[in-house]
């Protein structure tokens, strides 16, 4: 039993190091990602219905999974379908930002079928800068923007 | 070659022993060229129906040459209350003299008549005035709701006069027209004059709509909508108003733009959130895929002859440039600077690329070779993206965004033109709040 | 494997691109773009009066031409360089250039260089780039640029010139700063092109001007030289606003020919 403990602390502890690694290695500072709750809405009640995204990346780190692990639950529960709207902050040519959208609404629902939900449960749209949430010009604005929000379809 | 030889031989022996005293001449001034623009005059009145009237035509079509010729920034067009003779005169007999008095070096005089058929005849002349002669003079007909294009064709022509290179004022120009608060913006195509003369909208608002671009005849413009919510690459017909999606995806379409033959439309299309590039021919609809990698690849633009294509792509990590053959094969990088790199458009002339560079939280607009070498920076603002060249390959428009306050307060996007050389950055002015500007080639081409 | 995977994904795509093309929808309302219509052109003026050139001298023209067609084809390296950008602009194909390049991909500097041409004392400054440029070319074009410029010195030479040459530097300094406050550089005319326009003066002895002759005033109107036939007119209305020059009060012979060499691919490259 305790071996078992140690042996699992020991892997956390490795990944956690390749993890942080991975999240400093980016050209720019990578972990500017949003940690407040200020733009967050709920699909039900303790299911955030967002995420956010580091500058330039689509990756989710790990408050990101635990949102989405409670999304996964939800939608397998309740049997509703979503659309995962992908956004980018408007720091980015409008172009790059479309696909930067579609790739990060893209890694939410990778993530989400991951956890068992139907791939035919889950849609994906990319906004690019063109929705922010905040229209501040901001780094904190910015941060709130660099998001995928999972909407419910009636 | 014998000949030639000996001339040579002579020549190098004669040279040493006669020469003229020559002086090289390597600075000047680097200001716009003074230029008188004289009214019009009107050659028989009597035909000239109230309605004609209304349109002051005598001072509104040289206002509109006025107003292209400065705002090229090669040519400072000086106040007409200075000019000592009448429209007539100048016309027809010039006192050069009067015109030296005022320190111009070029004038530009015309005549205005209603002929038979009913159609305005406009005949101008170019005169150097330091030369004291006539360097240009044509007539033109059309009808007289038309004149602003005549105004525009007129334009052009003194401009190649002037400058030895194509003018640029028979255009139109595709643009985004944005109103409505950030978070909500309500998206409308829009077009207009060059000079931003005719503004149109060409679509109600319902729908987001993003980045038309002019299919070199300027009869279509391809761009992308969200109409139903499925974002897609779209055409339009800008004579009958028909929409039609570009071959329907499964997935977003985006960022197209027309071959330099106007038969394809070359665009990005993500699929399982990885952007490609593919073709689609207008007429076959055969869909052709040209890149395939797991990186972003997107904002494709061909070269003037079709056998290159010019993209974004973020496949080395960050968002830099490349370019291709027409097949996909043979890429290669050529951003090398430090930043990161969009909106590569190749420039009509063929030998530069314009583009988008962002750089320690700065957004320039820039040009380099076709080989990545020589990149010069033309502009630099908080945001800016998105050039589109005009038909001569001298002047850049794009637009640019200010920053927003407290809810979005102060925020702003515009038009904005850029010579290549740098020089002369002018706003566009538009009704409304305006974006992703696309320039058609010469309308009478 | 990929081969058949990519083609399978093409052959979709085209039967998504047939089956699904939607039918096309018609705004609600119609767009009314002004029609493009059509202008007719006519030419009223005769083409510019080219400097009278008497019977005499026709033969001479001639001959001038007819070098001047050696020189051209001789390909001026400016015109090599565009072709080869032209036929193939894939990187890799091109040869490698300075790294001094590099320097000008600094955001600041190039700002810089832009506000540059407006002072032109700073035109005298060292400039890295150029004499980059300048070690690029091959050394078969340095012959011929060589060759060239001994060809037009030829057809310089073709009319008698004063035993007695020479102005002092001072002298010279003198002319140019009067012509250069006279001179509008035509902003149009390309930064990156090799464009020199030679006019020859005759000069009385009050500094005012007798006579001044484009010196291959034949390149003006022959097609695709119109940025020659620009920077020509430019130079000739220089000259005359000049008129008359402030010249020094004696030696005249020494002065009362002068050839000026006009070149504004300096201020231009800004």
């Amino acid at each position: 039993m305790s071996l078992i403990n140690i042996r699992n602390f020991a892997i956390v502890t490795v990944l956690g190091f390749l993890l942080s690694a991975c999240a400093t290695g980016g050209k720019r500072s990578a972990n500017d990602w949003y940690e407040g709750t200020d733009t967050v809405k709920f699909l039900a009640s303790g299911v955030p219905d967002r995420v956010f995204f580091a500058t330039n990346k689509s990756s989710l780190h790990t408050a990101a999974k635990g949102t989405l692990n409670k999304q996964a639950a939800y939608i397998k529960k309740s049997g509703l379908s979503v659309v995962v709207e992908g956004h980018a902050d408007e720091r980015g040519t409008r172009e790059y930002n479309l696909a930067l959208g579609e790739r990060r609404a893209n890694a939410v629902r990778d993530y989400l079928m991951s956890q068992g939900v139907g791939g035919g449960k889950v849609t994906v749209i990319s906004y690019g800068k063109e929705r922010p949430v905040n229209p501040e010009s901001s780094r904190l604005a910015w941060s709130q923007n660099r998001r995928s929000v999972s909407v419910k379809v009636k | 070659m014998k000949r030639l030889s000996l001339l040579l031989i002579l020549t190098l022996f004669i040279t040493k022993s006669f020469a003229v005293v020559t002086i090289d001449i390597t600075r000047g001034n680097l200001e716009p060229l003074p230029t008188a623009i004289s009214n019009f005059y009107i050659d028989n009145p009597e035909r000239f129906s109230e309605n004609i009237k209304k349109l002051n035509l005598d001072k509104n079509l040289p206002k509109v040459i006025k107003s292209n010729l400065t705002r090229s920034g090669l040519f400072y067009v000086l106040d007409n209350k200075s000019y000592i003779q009448k429209p007539k005169l100048s016309h027809l007999k010039p006192r050069f003299e009067d015109w030296k008095l005022i320190k111009a070096q070029i004038m530009i005089s015309g005549k205005l008549k209603i002929d038979d058929k009913g159609r305005l005849r406009v005949e101008f002349r170019l005169w150097d005035v330091v030369s004291a002669k006539e360097i240009e003079g044509l007539a033109l007909f059309a009808t007289p709701s038309s004149w602003r294009r005549i105004a525009h064709i007129i334009s052009d022509k003194i401009y190649q006069r002037l400058t030895g290179e194509e003018g640029y004022f028979d255009t139109r120009i595709i643009y985004v027209a944005e109103s409505g608060p950030k978070t909500q913006r309500v998206k409308k195509l829009a077009i207009m004059d060059q000079d931003g003369a005719n503004n149109k909208f060409l679509t109600l608002g319902n729908e987001l709509v993003l980045t038309p671009r002019f299919s070199p005849n300027g009869k279509m413009v391809t761009y992308m909508s969200y109409f139903k919510n499925l974002p897609r690459v779209y055409l339009l017909n800008i004579e009958t108003g028909i929409q039609e999606v570009v071959g329907d995806f499964p997935g977003m379409t985006f960022a197209p733009r027309f071959s330099p033959d106007g038969k394809k439309v070359i665009m990005s299309f993500a699929r399982d959130g990885n952007s490609d590039i593919y073709t689609m021919d207008v007429k076959s609809r055969r869909v052709e895929q040209i890149t395939s990698n797991p990186a972003i690849d997107t904002s494709p633009s061909y070269s003037p002859d079709g056998r290159f294509i010019v993209f974004n792509s973020d496949r080395s990590g960050l968002q830099q440039i490349y370019v291709m053959r027409n097949d996909g094969r043979g890429v290669k990088r050529i951003s090398r600077g430090k930043g990161l790199y969009g909106t590569p458009v190749w420039s009509p002339r063929g030998d530069l690329i314009a583009f988008t560079k962002i750089h320690k939280g700065k957004f320039y607009i820039g040009v380099m070779r076709t080989n990545g070498t020589g990149e010069r920076l033309l502009t630099q603002n908080f945001y800016q993206e998105a050039p589109s060249w005009s038909p001569n390959g001298r002047v850049l428009i794009f637009y640019r965004e200010t920053a927003g306050g407290k809810k979005g307060q102060g925020a702003s996007a515009n038009l904005w033109a850029v010579d290549i050389t740098g020089y002369n950055e002018v706003k566009i002015k538009t009704p409304t709040d305006a974006s992703d500007p696309s320039w058609s080639g010469l309308l009478s081409k | 494997m990929f081969k058949s995977l990519s083609l399978s994904i093409l052959f979709h795509m085209s039967i998504f691109a047939i089956t699904f093309f939607t039918l096309p929808f018609v705004m609600k309302k119609p767009i009314d773009v002004p029609p493009i219509i059509s202008v007719d052109l006519i030419q009223i003026s005769e083409k510019t009066a080219l400097p009278f050139a008497p019977k005499a001298r026709e033969i001479i023209e001639k001959i001038k031409e007819e070098k001047q067609r050696i020189v051209t084809k001789q390909a001026p390296p400016k015109i090599i360089k565009k072709e080869k950008q032209d036929a193939i602009p894939m990187p890799d194909q091109l040869k490698k250039k300075k790294p001094k390049e590099t320097d000008k991909q600094n955001p600041e500097e190039v700002k810089d260089e832009i506000r540059q041409s407006s002072e032109f004392e700073k035109k005298e400054l060292f400039d890295p780039n150029k004499i980059a440029a300048l070690i690029d070319k091959s050394k078969e074009e340095t012959a011929e640029v060589q060759k060239k410029k001994s060809l037009e010195i030829t057809q310089d030479e073709d009319s008698s010139v004063s035993l007695d040459k020479g102005l002092s530097i001072t002298q010279e300094d003198a002319i140019k700063a009067q012509i250069f406050k006279c001179w509008n550089i035509p902003l149009g005319l390309p930064y990156n092109e090799d464009l020199t326009v030679r006019i020859r003066l005759k000069l009385n002895k009050d500094g005012s001007i007798l006579n001044s002759e484009i010196l291959d005033h034949v390149r003006m109107n022959r097609p695709g030289q119109s940025f020659y036939k620009v920077l020509a007119e430019s130079a000739l209305r220089a000259v005359r606003l000049c008129n008359p020059l402030k010249m020094p009060s004696t030696g005249h012979d020494k002065w009362k020919e002068l050839q000026l060499n006009f070149d504004a691919k300096e201020m231009l490259k800004g």
